[in-house]
């Protein structure tokens, strides 16, 4: 039982990571980036080349070099989404929504399938990983990688609070959110804050994809796929939009996932993901933090 | 009310309408000469080339074509981003596939089942999320459309991953494609005659009907809701029926492509129904021109034929189709072909300029107490604020 | 409403048309009205092949391509089939059935007279009756879902059920009593599953599924060290296999782990890492290296690959155009039923990977299956145990 509850919290914090960087930049630019799955996939492509690129450096299996990665990584794949906004999401800022939701479609599939082109379908071998010896704790086993992992990510959890919440940037972010228009009166650069937005958001998405990489080992072009579909539906259970709910999401989620597939079955998983993700879109689709948004005409 | 017994002459008209462009080269008379042209075409072609490998990719694009004109509806018509189109695809080539392997029935029975299947779908999925956002829409359906592909692998009588196989080919009452036909010395096989009937039947009624559909008091309705669903709900229409009426029709005609598929490959498998299926159909409505019956065709040829005839770029296929999308959407984001489009050596209205009106009364001058001076600011001024 | 002059335009633009349509019906050739293609007795006879050539199994495509094309030049040399040369002529089927269709009536028109493809089941499947309404009988070499058995064509890989016995007899050779079979829910790897525990008899055997795209297994390791077995069978792909016997690992499993002809590949331990793969197994066919005459025959291949090693299925390839040629002989020719009088005829007929004699069902008798080990150059599979007797 226990086991089942450390896992799905184990899980739920790489779904909170991806959420929160979905959740953000939909907050801002009311806009669902359909490429933020790809953009955790591209971060374990780039740290595997990045490492590639070092092998024999340093000892393999290390914790610091994982760090180094981890950043290194984070910084590229922020820049990557800041790019993507540019080109891509920029110029469709007065477009009908319709239209940025399919060219968001068009972006994820060329990420996807440039990856593919450059590094072949089959799944990498990641070269630095995670292992550990598990302990026992309250009848579940648990693993120092593990613990770690948790670690780093609920740190990446609190410094952006701390940002977003006590910060000028991330004020100016939040102003945005309610109104672009009012914001843009008052002074602020909305473009650079989007772009800063946007740099954040991946940023954590390479960060989850790298974590992921090492624990479980192999990275493939289309691991962002699915990731990306958890990563939404966790927002909407947390209350898109809000900064909590996408940490808050991400956990219950990843709960709701262990104990369904140990209920049901593990090919039934992702039918009982979405169907969690429809039950809340019907019934509370604020989510579960989430405040009512007037819509105004 | 008693029935007015005065005749009111109607006012005339400010100006006079432009009389109605006639001839050949009118828009409408030209496209549907071209659609004719091109029906005929593809009839006649079996008796130019009968290769089977010709007339199976010509099959599987006409059956896009369907399915496409179905998407249109939804996405072109009524402005619903659905990622998850491929499902009432599954939904009709499932129920057929296994109405006709484990039931025995023949295809044509299993129609109005299918039609029924569709209809539930469409209810199910479209009810209770098309109140929703068209943000949250699109990854709502992309999950029902993962839902069904995993329901089909799960599930026994869908055959499991393995799928249906031995999907019997068209046949009505007793006498099956299978049988082939003689008329006038020349014998059809099951293949021709295959693409005869989704030629005739499934071309033929989803270019017409869906178009005609697009044309009348539901398309207009649909266009609305489409451009502003708070204005029209303040006209009067509901925007919640509207749409889920799109979203069953485009549903019928998916299932219909459907059961044309398995009927034309005889197999099926949930590989068929991934959500790279979806965004593919969703490329064809969108590359070719959302809500525009030919843009349409043109968008599900391509993505349906050009896989074939580019066999050796086969890896580039779906790089070029996300990049091509990104470009389209950004730089013309209605399609190739638009829906408002008229080609340009079309005949158009001649609208004749109408002249400004003249002023009735001149009322006064204005006291101008500060002077020419002013007169040379003011005027900078209007230039500047205009 | 309209004018003369107007009617008068579209009446002529439609008589047009018609014209021409007759004019093309009547002067055309190889349309309907013409008569078919028929074999004209000499020029070389055409084997088609359906293989992957793009895709996630775009590597076998050429595995088989080159192993038909060694056999074929073989059999030339050798005088060929009736007098006539063997002419090898490849599709890609994409392993997706819609694609493969294409193929299969590509390779129709082409004029092939045999089949020698066919690796994806769900892609070789719609392409049965294609092939059997032209006349063409097919030999496939890699795909062997049950499915296919029975249905008209023969198979030189021996059967879900054929490595299910496999699998079965090495389970009780080992004295295992708690079985747990994990699928990852495709076709292949749940009929092979369904089979192994069909075959299982007396023994307690549990179900685990997982989906293959996931990373995280947690909940299916849970499950299984839950059931506290003796013997785990994984029968899907190495690419999930590799991180599922990890986990199992890591999580404390130290148990026998069985995997099926899908993870058979040195990938699966770089995967799963090499101490995760003691104590790991694979049910597989015999590739050319467990064979006697093995390296010579490398050789040859890669004379025919421009030096390339080969992979999994370039032998059965090789095999089922080798057999197919010997079915043309027997019949002198070309004729489909012939052809398949010939093939069922067949009985010991000498294969490096055994005698061969197709079952009435068109399956493989006795199948081939070996137990092989990763304790190879990399963490590649070989030979451990013959099974016989």
């Amino acid at each position: 039982m226990f086991q089942l509850i450390w896992d799905g919290l184990f899980v739920g914090s790489f779904y909170a990571l991806v959420a929160l960087g979905y959740s953000m930049v939909y907050g801002i630019i009311k806009l669902l980036n359909f490429a933020h799955g790809d953009l955790y996939m591209l971060g374990s492509f780039i740290a595997f080349v990045v490492i590639g690129g070092f092998t024999g450096l340093m000892g393999i299996g290390s914790i610091p070099i994982l760090l180094l990665v981890l950043l290194i990584s984070m910084l590229a794949t922020g820049g990557i989404g800041v790019l993507i906004e540019r080109v891509a999401y920029r110029p469709l800022r007065n477009s009908p929504r319709l239209s940025a939701l399919i060219t968001a479609v068009g972006v994820s599939f060329t990420i996807e399938y440039a990856v593919r082109q450059i590094f072949g379908a089959e799944p990498k071998v990641f070269p630095l990983q995670l292992s550990g010896q598990p302990m026992q704790v309250l009848g579940a086993r648990i693993t120092m990688p593990q613990l770690i992992l948790m670690a780093v990510a609920a740190v990446l959890m609190v410094l952006l609070q701390r940002y977003v919440m006590h910060s000028r940037e991330g004020r100016a972010m939040r102003a945005i959110a309610l109104d672009q228009n009012a914001s843009l009166l008052m002074g602020v650069n909305v473009n650079k804050v989007i772009s800063r937005t946007f740099f954040i958001g991946s940023a954590l998405a390479g960060a989850a994809g790298v974590m992921a990489a090492a624990y479980y080992g192999t990275i493939d072009f289309l691991m962002g796929f699915v990731i990306g579909l958890k990563a939404f539906t966790a927002a909407v259970i947390g209350g898109i939009g809000n900064l909590y709910g996408a940490m808050v999401g991400g956990i219950v989620l990843g709960l709701l996932e262990s104990f369904g597939t140990s209920w049901f079955g593990g090919e039934w998983r992702d039918v009982f993901a979405f169907g969690f993700l429809i039950l809340f879109l019907v019934f509370k689709p604020t989510g579960l933090l989430g405040e009512r948004v007037v819509e105004r005409v | 009310m008693a029935k007015s017994t005065f005749n009111l002459p109607a006012p005339a008209p400010t100006i006079t309408r432009p009389p109605a462009v006639s001839g050949l080269l009118a828009p409408t008379r030209f496209m549907r000469l071209v659609a004719l042209v091109l029906f005929i075409a593809a009839a006649v072609l079996p008796f130019i080339s009968a290769s089977p490998y010709l007339i199976s990719i010509l099959t599987s694009a006409m059956i896009y074509i369907v399915l496409a004109m179905g998407l249109n509806v939804v996405v072109g018509y009524a402005g619903l981003l659905d990622l998850g189109f491929i499902a009432f695809m599954a939904v009709g080539a499932y129920t057929s596939g296994i109405l006709t392997t484990q039931f025995g029935w023949s295809m044509f029975e299993s129609i109005p089942v299918v039609v029924l299947a569709c209809i539930a779908a469409g209810l199910i999925i479209g009810g209770p999320t098309l109140r929703l956002r068209s943000d949250y829409l699109a990854i709502v359906t992309l999950g029902f459309g993962e839902i069904i592909r995993i329901t089909a692998k799960n599930l026994q009588i869908t055959g499991g991953a393995t799928g249906i196989h031995g999907i019997p080919t068209w046949s009505f009452f007793g006498w099956s494609f299978k049988d082939g036909l003689e008329l006038g010395g020349i014998t059809f096989n099951s293949k021709i005659l295959l693409y005869y009937f989704v030629l005739f039947v499934g071309i033929g009624l989803a270019v017409v009907a869906v178009s005609r559909l697009g044309k009348g008091k539901l398309g207009r309705a649909w266009k609305s809701v489409r451009d502003d669903e708070d204005v029209s709900e303040a006209m009067g229409i509901n925007g919640y029926k509207t749409k889920l009426m799109a979203y069953i029709i485009g549903a019928i005609w998916g299932g219909f492509a459907g059961t044309l598929m398995a009927a034309h490959l005889s197999a099926i498998s949930p590989n068929s129904f991934e959500f790279l299926y979806s965004a593919l159909v969703l490329m064809a409505v969108v590359l070719g021109g959302m809500g525009s019956t030919p843009g349409v065709i043109i968008g599900a040829l391509f993505v349906s034929l050009a896989p074939e005839f580019l066999r050796d770029f086969s890896e580039w296929r779906y790089l070029l189709f996300g990049v091509l999308l990104v470009v389209v959407m950004i730089f013309r984001p209605k399609g190739i072909w638009p829906a408002t489009a008229v080609l340009p050596f079309l005949k158009k209205r001649n609208i004749e300029e109408v002249p400004p009106t003249e002023a009735v009364t001149v009322v006064g001058e204005l006291d101008d107490e500060f002077g020419d001076e002013l007169d040379g600011k003011r005027n900078a001024n209007e230039e500047g604020t205009r | 409403m309209f004018s003369r002059t107007t009617r008068m335009k579209r009446t002529l633009t439609l008589g047009a048309l018609a014209a021409s349509a007759a004019l093309v019906l009547s002067a055309c050739s190889g349309g309907l009205a013409s008569g078919g293609e028929t074999d004209s007795g000499d020029g070389p006879i055409k084997l088609g092949m359906l293989a992957p050539f793009s895709g996630s199994e775009a590597a076998f495509g050429d595995y088989m391509k080159f192993g038909a094309q060694l056999a074929i030049d073989e059999v030339n040399a050798d005088g060929g089939v009736a007098g006539r040369d063997l002419e090898l002529v490849t599709e890609d089927d994409a392993c997706d059935a819609t694609a493969s269709v294409a193929a299969a009536q590509k390779l129709v028109t082409a004029g092939v007279k045999g089949s020698v493809g066919g690796y994806c089941s769900g892609a070789t499947l719609p392409t049965l009756p294609i092939f059997a309404d032209a006349g063409i009988p097919m030999v496939i070499p890699a795909a062997n879902s049950n499915e296919l058995v029975g249905q008209g064509a023969f198979m030189i890989n021996g059967t879900g059920t054929q490595q299910a016995e496999a699998a079965v007899t090495w389970i009780n050779k080992e004295g295992a009593k708690n079985v747990v079979i994990i699928d990852d829910n495709e076709a292949y790897p749940k009929d092979l599953a369904d089979s192994i525990e069909k075959q299982a008899t007396g023994l307690t055997v549990a179900r685990e599924h997982v989906n293959p795209d996931e990373k995280d297994f947690s909940a299916a390791v849970n499950s299984v060290l839950g059931k506290s077995p003796d013997f785990v069978v994984w029968t899907g792909y190495y690419q999930a296999g590799g991180l599922l016997i990890k986990q199992l690992r890591a999580a404390g499993y130290a148990g026998p782990i069985l995997v099926g002809d899908g993870s058979v590949d040195a990938q699966l331990s770089a995967i799963a890492g090499a101490d995760a793969m003691t104590g790991v197994v694979g049910t597989f066919t015999r590739t050319p290296d467990m064979l006697e005459n093995g390296a010579q025959w490398i050789e040859d291949y890669k004379k025919v690959s421009g030096g390339k090693d080969p992979g999994p299925y370039s032998i059965q390839t090789y095999e089922a155009v080798k057999t197919i040629a010997e079915a043309m002989n027997v019949a002198e020719g070309t004729d489909y039923d012939k052809v398949v009088a010939g093939l069922k005829g067949l009985k010991d007929f000498p294969l490096l990977t055994g005698n061969l004699t197709f079952a009435d069902d068109g399956s493989r008798q006795g199948g081939g299956f070996v137990i092989v080990e990763p304790t190879g150059d990399g963490g590649a599979f070989v030979l451990k145990d013959e099974l016989k007797g």
